[in-house]
């Protein structure tokens, strides 16, 4: 990609250049100045104060904001489950992204049709995800429970010795909600990284797996001394915005829990309840605006903190590459 | 304009935020940025703007009409009734023009906070009495006092005390009110047959005291179609909320110090009643544990017993097809007589103008005269003398909610009452769950709230 881009730049070496370039990119630049830059701004000064949405007077009160969410245990609590769902999500879905592209790659016919399938779920909106989910999650009449049911009945019918099937509290158990909101997550992300590994498996030449093939190597030596150390740079990638993205978890959570009314705000026992969430909730439930903020500011500082980390892993790959 | 900017954009950011995981296909900078979004754009367009008097100033002189903004959330059968008694005022009274709006619970106060703070204010709006001591306190709603003195037909003898009392904040009365909804118990009269928890006359006898509660549970719990799982129940919990605040009432428990500075959660009231509610699950084993059951579902399809929930849930039991049901008062679980009640009061935005004042004061006592039709969309009106009527006095179900209006008690009367409610039921939750002691759950729910009441 930066090769590209520096590519570009030496094909066009006249001065104007320079100011031609900020004329285009100006319509977003008004936009993103006036919708994103200047409110993130007036979010750090909104941090500082004790700002309650109806309160005539909002007194300044420094920092007092950052330190009272450190020393809150709700904040620790939605920062663990957070940190949860990007372990569980991150890992499963980047393998079920690659799994998805490996078995197109070598799809022949209908090829188009499969990812369109595959990538349909990424188009959908959350708050549609979810209501799809609610049902399929449904301990008494879900499909989920339905089908596990018939597995477990049938294993049992060949004589295998399991206790008959319990239908299990996916949404209504605090152990289970993370990892359903997880798979629910999966389900509806794979398709967008699925196009990415995608891509990637197309830059390798089949030069390579024809040589192997020669060598007598096999599928599984194939993948591993080849795809995988070749898709590296698109794994990298993926890893990294599938992080970031975790990090924001919100719709979710949202949709299934704190949206309804008299439900739990966020799940049983606050087993739901993600970062994003907890200061949507004290912004916007409590009104209490400046706490809100510095809320978002220390998720800001956590997921800045992260890009850093993983910016620096994939700039030492690229170098690497080249 | 400003009012659609704040509802309108505010709420697809927030979307906005949960649509930016979708991971891959984003610039870097922007997934960090994003988490700033929602609190800063947001604020930046609050910010930018000045507080306002609440109306938009349409009391147009030219159609000689006065406008006026009415905002609810009764989106179910009793929005049917009141878009009815709207219509009524509308004939009765040619020269107000009531525009109404209904937004559901969910986002009503998001909706009604940010109009209150920032302009757009509706000129009357519904209160739930929980609730009117938070936007009380922020100097956001209009004393009514003069009206009350004008209006001597409206006096404090024509209504209920519980509700009465509740309009008041310091001293200044700021809503009227409409109606009380107290909690109250359903039953299954098919399945109390069945079980013969009859009287002499062979009619469906609702039990009154908790062994009556706990013999009529368990001779409805059982596994009817023998796989070995309990799938009629005698009891279901459905709102945790207002289970617990009934039963923790009857205990003698309250939720804040009699000054209102700290919790009292951990008082050893509080902690028999949730021990209760625990037993009924864990001991007695007649209600199910709280997970992987729509507990009123289960209740409307005739596969449980009893359930204790608010009268405003009567609409959904009538239009059940084939449930044979019928309404009594709580059974007495402790040693006091108590039941959660909320009521919906009706108030004005402070600094509205005098002309759309009067004319939105005309609509509350209309809304009020007209309680006899709300009261069958599933209400007990706040009217003493409508609850007297004999028309109201045919509806069964109200009438035995409405025997405990002289001990309903509402969520505390108190400014932080919603946000400290947050903070308790995660703590209840975890009790009916199994997860916690009463005890250790109620010890961290308390250190919780005495932070918040600490707060400034």
């Amino acid at each position: 990609m930066n090769q590209h881009l520096s590519g570009a730049a030496k094909t066009l070496p006249r001065k104007s250049d320079g100011l031609t370039g900020v004329f285009f990119a100006l319509p977003h630049l008004v936009l993103f100045a006036t919708f994103v830059l200047a409110p993130v701004a007036y979010g750090i000064y909104i941090s500082l104060f004790r700002w309650h949405v109806l309160a005539k007077a909002h007194p300044f009160v420094g920092l007092e904001n950052y330190s009272a969410a450190l020393s809150d245990d709700i904040f620790w609590i939605a920062l663990r489950n957070t940190v949860y769902f990007v372990v569980l999500v991150v890992p499963l879905g980047n393998l079920v992204s690659l799994g998805l592209a490996l078995a197109l790659s070598s799809v022949r016919r209908w090829g188009t049709f499969y990812k369109i399938v595959y990538y349909l779920p990424v188009v959908i909106s959350i708050a549609v995800v979810v209501v799809l989910w609610r049902w399929i999650y449904n301990t008494e009449i879900g499909l989920l429970n339905l089908y596990l049911g018939s597995v477990v009945g049938a294993l049992r019918g060949i004589g295998l010795p399991l206790p008959p099937f319990e239908p299990l509290p996916w949404l209504s158990n605090p152990s289970w909600v993370m990892p359903s909101l997880a798979m629910l997550t999966v389900w509806w992300t794979a398709g967008g990284n699925m196009v990415l590994y995608l891509a990637g498996l197309g830059t390798i030449g089949d030069d390579y797996y024809e040589a192997a093939s020669i060598d007598g190597a096999n599928a599984w030596q194939r993948f591993w001394a080849i795809t995988w150390p070749l898709l590296r740079p698109t794994t990298l990638f993926c890893l990294v915005f599938s992080v970031l993205g975790a990090f924001q978890v919100f719709g979710q959570s949202y949709v299934m829990f704190t949206a309804v009314q008299g439900g739990p705000v966020s799940g049983p026992a606050r087993s739901g309840l993600t970062l994003a969430l907890y200061m949507y909730l004290q912004g916007f439930r409590q009104y209490e605006i400046g706490y809100g903020a510095a809320i978002a500011y220390l998720l800001f500082a956590i997921v800045l903190g992260l890009t850093i980390v993983q910016f620096r892993l994939l700039s030492g790959q690229s170098e690497a590459k080249s | 304009m400003l009012q659609f900017l704040l509802s309108e954009i505010m709420f697809p950011i927030t979307c906005r935020l949960s649509a930016s995981f979708i991971p891959a296909n984003k610039v870097l900078p922007r997934c960090a940025l994003s988490a700033l979004a929602l609190v800063g754009l947001s604020l930046s367009l609050v910010g930018c703007v000045s507080p306002s008097p609440a109306t938009d100033g349409i009391a147009s002189a030219s159609s000689g009409k006065t406008v006026i903004d009415f905002w609810n959330g009764f989106t179910g059968p009793d929005g049917k009734a009141m878009d009815e008694m709207v219509r009524r005022f509308r004939k009765a009274n040619p020269t107000i023009e009531v525009r109404t709006q209904t937004i559901p619970w969910g986002t009503y106060y998001d909706k009604l906070t940010l109009s209150l703070a920032y302009g757009g204010a509706p000129d009357v709006f519904v209160m739930h009495a929980g609730r009117l001591p938070e936007f009380a306190s922020f100097g956001t709603l209009q004393p009514l006092d003069d009206f009350y003195a004008e209006a001597e037909a409206l006096g404090e003898k024509k209504f209920a005390p519980v509700p009465w009392r509740a309009t008041f904040y310091e001293g200044k009365q700021v809503a009227l009110p409409l109606d009380v909804h107290p909690i109250g118990l359903y039953y299954n009269t098919k399945l109390f047959k069945e079980a013969g928890i009859v009287d002499a006359q062979g009619r469906a006898k609702p039990p009154k005291t908790f062994d009556e509660f706990i013999e009529a549970a368990r001779r409805m719990t059982k596994d009817t179609n023998g796989d070995g799982r309990t799938d009629q129940w005698g009891f279901v919990f459905t709102w945790q909320r207002t289970n617990w605040l009934t039963i923790a009432g009857q205990f003698g428990a309250s939720i804040l110090s009699p000054d209102g500075k700290r919790s009292a959660l951990d008082s050893p009231q509080n902690l028999r009643a949730l021990q209760l509610m625990h037993d009924l699950i864990y001991k007695y084993k007649v209600a199910p544990k709280p997970e992987g059951v729509d507990a009123w579902l289960a209740f409307r399809q005739g596969k449980v017993g009893m359930a204790l929930e608010g009268i405003y849930m009567l609409a959904s039991l009538e239009e059940q097809k084939g449930l044979s049901f019928a309404g009594a008062p709580v059974p007495q679980f402790g040693p006091v007589k108590a039941a959660w009640g909320g009521s919906h009061l009706l108030c004005q935005p402070k600094g509205i103008a005098p002309e759309q004042s009067r004319a939105a004061w005309k609509l509350m006592q209309f809304l009020s005269d007209q309680s006899l039709l709300w009261a069958r969309a599933g209400q007990v009106p706040a009217r003493s003398d409508i609850q007297g009527s004999p028309q109201f006095g045919a509806l069964h179900v109200q009438t035995q909610f409405a025997t405990q209006l002289p001990f309903v008690q509402y969520e505390p009367l108190h400014p932080k009452s919603n946000a400290i409610f947050p903070l308790i039921e995660p703590g209840i939750e975890a009790v009916m769950l199994d997860i916690a002691a009463p005890k250790e759950a109620m010890r961290d729910v308390t250190r919780r709230v005495n932070q918040v009441l600490e707060r400034p």
